[in-house]
């Protein structure tokens, strides 16, 4: 299949989604699933005494943030099966208990290689989070493979 | 768990690997805690139904267990930008090995560029990248 | 100047590595009692790096930087050394599907050569497709060792080249700084630029060579 797309579709924003209030629990049961022990993410009260105040999320949680429309509606699809192809995150303002967070997405690229299990299409994606005070949180840029 | 300062670390520096086991209900946990309860991260069958080999651990679990070695190294370094390929699937169900090391220091802006990677027992690695992280400076 | 060259790595140059080749020249002058390398020859992917110009680097770390490509082809990934502007001429570096019997054939026409990298390994490796098609004309060698290869993949490779009579290498295939010379390739010339690394590549006279230390037994947590 030929890499053939309306390519204006680039650089446009797809989807805003709002998500409700980030709650301690939240971040502390993503914390935790990973095996976290570091006190900033998971101990309310020593994170109090520490640099930033209180509790803050470990930097990977904005990666959990699903947006409404994963892709353009008007996308083709390039291949039968998507998989995760990588995560590029660009970290700014951590994400605090409390923090209702917005993410923008835009299609950022769309490439072709081939790999160990035949051609696949890239799909970029990138979304910018930001908090309800307007400071950036983060960027994600996130590979989606179809094959 | 010990903080220190970018002054004490060095170009070549290893960090302190993880070694685990990492179980079927592990991923389950985190599919649940990360809001992606989805059949191919949770039973095989659904997982085969996707065309993988069995369920798989999600790209942003390894990523996430990434950081976790980063914070586990030092817990008050500041991870500016995280980056990884996830190369292949990650399947549970056996151990895996979290790697880093620091391969440029840069004195201006106080960071550590490190390699990160994760490997199964037989040295493949199924997902490898990079992080940018800042570390205190003595006063 | 240099007997044992890294034939296969990624800096920032490619899409998928973050790698300045500075810092695979510092991580290798520190590794220098492990990975006793003397050149690195550069295979972005799907590209020449024309613009990379590396000589004020050779002469500070005092290492042999060579420039090639790793191109995606019908029968798998071909690394290309000894590129040169009649070659970028005739192909599109960037096309993931070109002939490999023409790149093989054109580009040693051309006063290069292009040898198939980790041929075991499944769709873009050679041995997958000369199970379905006739065997290409004109090669010369295979990547026999790659440090990126999946277990099984490098061992595949034997077969291959006893059937077929193809000199063996061996390269990294790196995109992070600290895996750089794991896997290289020794030379019984001395090699002191690309014109000679095409010659030897021709004429034989080398062998993969593997610097990685043996996995150490490591005591395992039971969970996260």
């Amino acid at each position: 299949m030929a890499l053939e797309f309306d390519r204006s579709i680039i650089g446009q924003v797809f989807d805003e989604t709002s998500f409700p209030a980030v709650t301690t629990e939240e971040i502390v049961d993503y914390a935790l699933s990973l095996g976290e022990t570091n006190p900033l993410y998971i101990d309310e009260a020593a994170a109090a005494t520490g640099p930033y105040g209180g509790l803050i999320a470990p930097p990977t949680f904005v990666s959990k943030l699903r947006a409404q429309k994963f892709t353009p509606e008007h996308l083709p699809k390039f291949g039968k099966f998507g998989f995760d192809g990588g995560r590029d995150l660009e970290l700014y303002t951590p994400v605090r208990p409390g923090d209702e967070l917005v993410m923008l997405s835009t299609i950022h690229d769309i490439y072709e290689k081939t790999g160990r299990t035949g051609s696949m299409y890239f799909i970029v994606i990138r979304n910018e989070v930001r908090n309800q005070k307007g400071e950036k949180v983060a960027v994600i840029d996130h590979r989606i493979m179809q094959r | 768990m010990n903080t220190f300062y970018f002054e004490e670390i060095e170009e070549g520096d290893e960090l302190p690997a993880i070694d685990f086991f990492l179980s079927k209900d592990g991923v389950r946990q985190f599919a649940k805690t990360a809001g992606m309860y989805f059949p191919r991260f949770t039973d095989d069958e659904g997982a085969r139904a996707e065309g993988l080999p069995g369920m798989i651990a999600p790209g942003v679990m390894s990523l996430g267990l990434l950081a976790r070695m980063i914070s586990d190294w030092n817990p008050a370094a500041v991870v500016k930008r995280i980056g990884t390929t996830f190369r292949s699937p990650v399947l549970p169900d056996r151990n895996v090995h979290l790697r880093g090391a620091v391969t440029q220091k840069n004195d201006e802006d106080h960071t550590a560029e490190c390699d990160i990677w994760m490997e199964n027992d037989d040295g493949e690695r199924w997902v490898i990248g990079t992080a940018t992280v800042v570390l205190p400076v003595k006063a | 100047m240099a007997h044992i060259l890294d034939m296969h790595l990624h800096s920032e140059a490619s899409d998928d590595s973050r790698a300045p080749v500075e810092a695979y020249l510092k991580w290798l002058a520190r590794k220098r009692d492990e990975r006793p390398l003397e050149g690195l020859v550069l295979t972005e992917h799907r590209q020449f790096h024309a613009a990379g110009d590396y000589r004020d680097l050779e002469d500070k770390y005092g290492v042999l930087i060579l420039k090639a490509s790793e191109v995606e082809t019908d029968y798998g990934h071909v690394l290309v050394y000894g590129v040169n502007d009649d070659i970028l001429k005739r192909f599109d570096f960037k096309n993931v599907r070109l002939p490999a019997q023409e790149v093989i054939s054109e580009v040693a026409r051309m006063g290069g050569i292009a040898m198939p990298c980790h041929p075991g390994r499944p769709t873009i490796g050679l041995i997958e497709h000369y199970g379905k098609r006739p065997p290409l004309e004109g090669v010369t060698g295979v990547e026999a060792l790659n440090g990126g290869s999946k277990k099984g993949e490098n061992e595949r490779v034997a077969e291959l080249i006893s059937q077929y009579g193809y000199h063996a290498f061996g390269g990294s295939d790196s995109h992070l700084v600290s895996f750089v010379g794991l896997c290289a390739t020794e030379f019984d010339r001395d090699i002191k630029n690309m014109d000679d690394l095409v010659d030897a590549l021709r004429v034989g006279g080398y062998r993969p060579v593997d610097f990685r230390s043996p996995r150490p037994q490591t005591q395992v947590a039971p969970e996260v």
